[in-house]
């Protein structure tokens, strides 16, 4: 069996948000970036498909060069084959420019089951994993909260509101968009770190995949004009001073409230 | 522009609120005439008459035991032969379980502009412009799309659902649907596991800011406990295995509209501040005084909330005593 997870390397989740000066984007120059927290869930999902039968777990990601530790991690922690693209043609590309690349390494691996997470930490569109499904022609589920292989099918678990699950049949190969909590996300031992350095990573270009027309700015179908903080609406008192004087505060609060 | 195709869904058996909001969306940025609507289900005729004159407009049913429960791919097929039928160069749906399923799908197989989960939308100068947050809510973006086709879902609850009558009409579809690759098996509702913070009048909890297990017995606890309160917590900290799922505030989680609600290291995610805004009066503590948070709560405080929550539940046991 043949999995191919697909990860973005996002903004670390503490990192400091600046906006660039033109409003594009945040300015990514100086910051730490992560593994999207979503698809170290499907990642997880995926290696735990490979410790239980026969798999190999190939890893894809879209990014500059920073994106070379994202896929160095997924390997150390068990991943057995990673395909970076590594490409500045593609920047600027939206989300459904993002899938044709995926599809398109999709098509070359044929793989059995196709794993993303449901969103990126960045963006959160939550596009990318059932577009990349609509161009390989298989089924998907989002959120994505357990999956149990069974023979040619998989049962998926969908996450709906207040907790309730749905629960489908699909049949391979399939596409899961995995929701965070699925499982316990294991971290990369010293012995999968000093294995992965061996491991292959292959650079590729939009050109080589024959989607160079499709991707970057040029292509992409929506356009960000702005983005910027939130306007402040009222918000909240803020209470000052030293902790003893914010607590007499607060407790003089829920008093007032009659809760105390 | 041509046509606007909204996306109604069922549930329940009645059309969903969020249907209703995508009609007031519609009306805003289009002429009445040019609003359509699908309604898809099995025997959905009865609720997409009242929705044709509800803000519908002209209705197409695709009423089939195919699509009696939702799945990606009869749903997929089916509107994109709507789409056709009527067309729709703009489709709006609900940023639902079913609707962000499907939603991408729709915009591949057209190659049209995706925007999902927008709070807004607007045309301004023949062109559609979209808000939406970034960021997990801290930051909000502008977009705008730049290709004849766009498919959009929009936030539930963010605008108020449309209140005028319309011109309605209702046709049907008939779809014969391709051999399915899926198929639904069943819904489970959610468990109750004894936590039932639904009914607690004071609920304190802690977030990814709290940053170790442990720490929930040790901090935030007993703050719930001095309270006479319960305690809960955000997705992250369920997600890492912290705390079991019955904790958990959220869209995904319980809905708690109590007296009091401190949250204590969270920042404000949307899905957790759906689970707890209806809350009666909100207090935030944490590190970081650009969280989302302090936008909803009614009092704040920005400190370490290893200081502030142990101060406080001292605080409270001494005005109590």
């Amino acid at each position: 069996m043949k999995i191919l997870v697909c990860l973005k390397q996002v903004p670390h989740q503490d990192a400091r948000l600046d906006i660039k000066s033109d409003g594009s984007w945040i300015q990514e120059e100086s910051i730490k970036f992560e593994i999207n927290s979503y698809d170290t869930y499907a990642l997880e999902e995926a290696l735990r498909i490979k410790d239980e039968k026969e798999a190999e777990v190939v890893v894809a990601s879209i990014g500059p060069d920073r994106t070379t530790q994202a896929l160095r991690t997924a390997l150390g922690m068990g991943a057995d084959r990673a395909v970076h693209v590594n490409d500045e043609s593609v920047e600027g590309s939206d989300a459904l420019a993002i899938a044709k690349i995926l599809a398109a390494i999709g098509k070359e691996e044929s793989p059995d089951l196709v794993f993303t997470g449901l969103m990126a930490d960045d963006g959160n569109f939550a596009s990318v994993g059932p577009m990349v499904a609509e161009l390989l022609e298989m089924p998907h589920a989002t959120a994505v909260m357990s999956a149990s292989l069974e023979g040619e099918k998989l049962i998926a678990e969908r996450e709906l509101e207040g907790g309730a699950l749905e629960v489908v049949e699909l049949q391979l190969p399939c596409l899961l968009a995995v929701q965070t909590g699925i499982n316990q996300v294991r971290y990369a031992s010293l012995k999968g770190i000093m294995a992965a350095k061996k491991k292959p990573l292959d650079t590729r270009s939009a050109a080589d995949l024959g989607v160079q027309e499709l991707v970057g700015t040029g292509a992409a179908k929506i356009k960000v004009q702005e983005i910027y903080v939130p306007p402040k609406t009222q918000g909240a008192e803020i209470l000052e001073g030293s902790t003893t004087d914010v607590a007499e505060g607060l407790v003089a609060k829920i008093k007032e409230l009659g809760l105390l | 522009m041509g046509n606007i195709l909204i996306v109604a869904e069922m549930q329940n058996g009645s059309i969903r609120e969020s249907s209703y909001e995508l009609a007031s969306f519609a009306q805003k940025i289009a002429d009445p005439s040019q609003v359509r609507s699908l309604v898809i289900g099995e025997s959905v005729t009865e609720e997409a008459n009242a929705f044709s004159t509800k803000g519908g407009g002209e209705v197409t049913v695709v009423d089939n035991a195919a699509v009696s429960n939702y799945s990606a791919e009869a749903y997929r097929q089916a509107i994109l032969a709507v789409i056709q039928e009527t067309n729709a160069s703009t489709i709006l749906l609900s940023n639902t379980p079913s609707g962000w399923d499907v939603a991408p799908r729709l915009a591949a197989a057209l190659d049209a502009a995706f925007i999902s989960d927008c709070f807004d939308i607007d045309r301004i100068d023949e062109k559609l412009v979209f808000l939406r947050r970034v960021f997990n809510g801290k930051l909000d973006a502008r977009l705008e799309a730049a290709a004849d086709i766009v498919v959009a879902t929009m936030q539930p609850g963010a605008t108020a659902p449309y209140e005028g009558t319309t011109n309605g009409t209702v046709s049907s579809l008939e779809v014969s649907f391709n051999e399915q690759k899926s198929r639904f098996l069943e819904t489970k509702v959610a468990e109750s596991k004894g936590v039932d913070l639904s009914k607690a009048e004071i609920i304190v909890s802690g977030g990814r800011g709290v940053g170790d297990p442990e720490k929930f017995p040790e901090t935030i606890q007993p703050l719930a406990d001095a309270l006479g309160g319960a305690m809960g917590a955000s997705r992250p900290v369920v997600d890492a295995g912290w705390l079991p799922h019955e904790y958990q505030v959220g869209s995904s989680g319980q809905i708690v509209t109590p007296k009091l609600y401190v949250a204590c290291g969270i920042s404000g995610a949307i899905q957790h501040l759906v689970g707890m805004k209806g809350s009666n009066f909100i207090i935030a503590i944490n590190k970081d005084g650009d969280a989302p948070i302090f936008e909803i709560a009614d009092l704040g405080v920005v400190g370490d909330l290893f200081e502030v929550v142990p101060a406080l539940t001292d605080a409270v046991k001494s005005a109590k005593s």
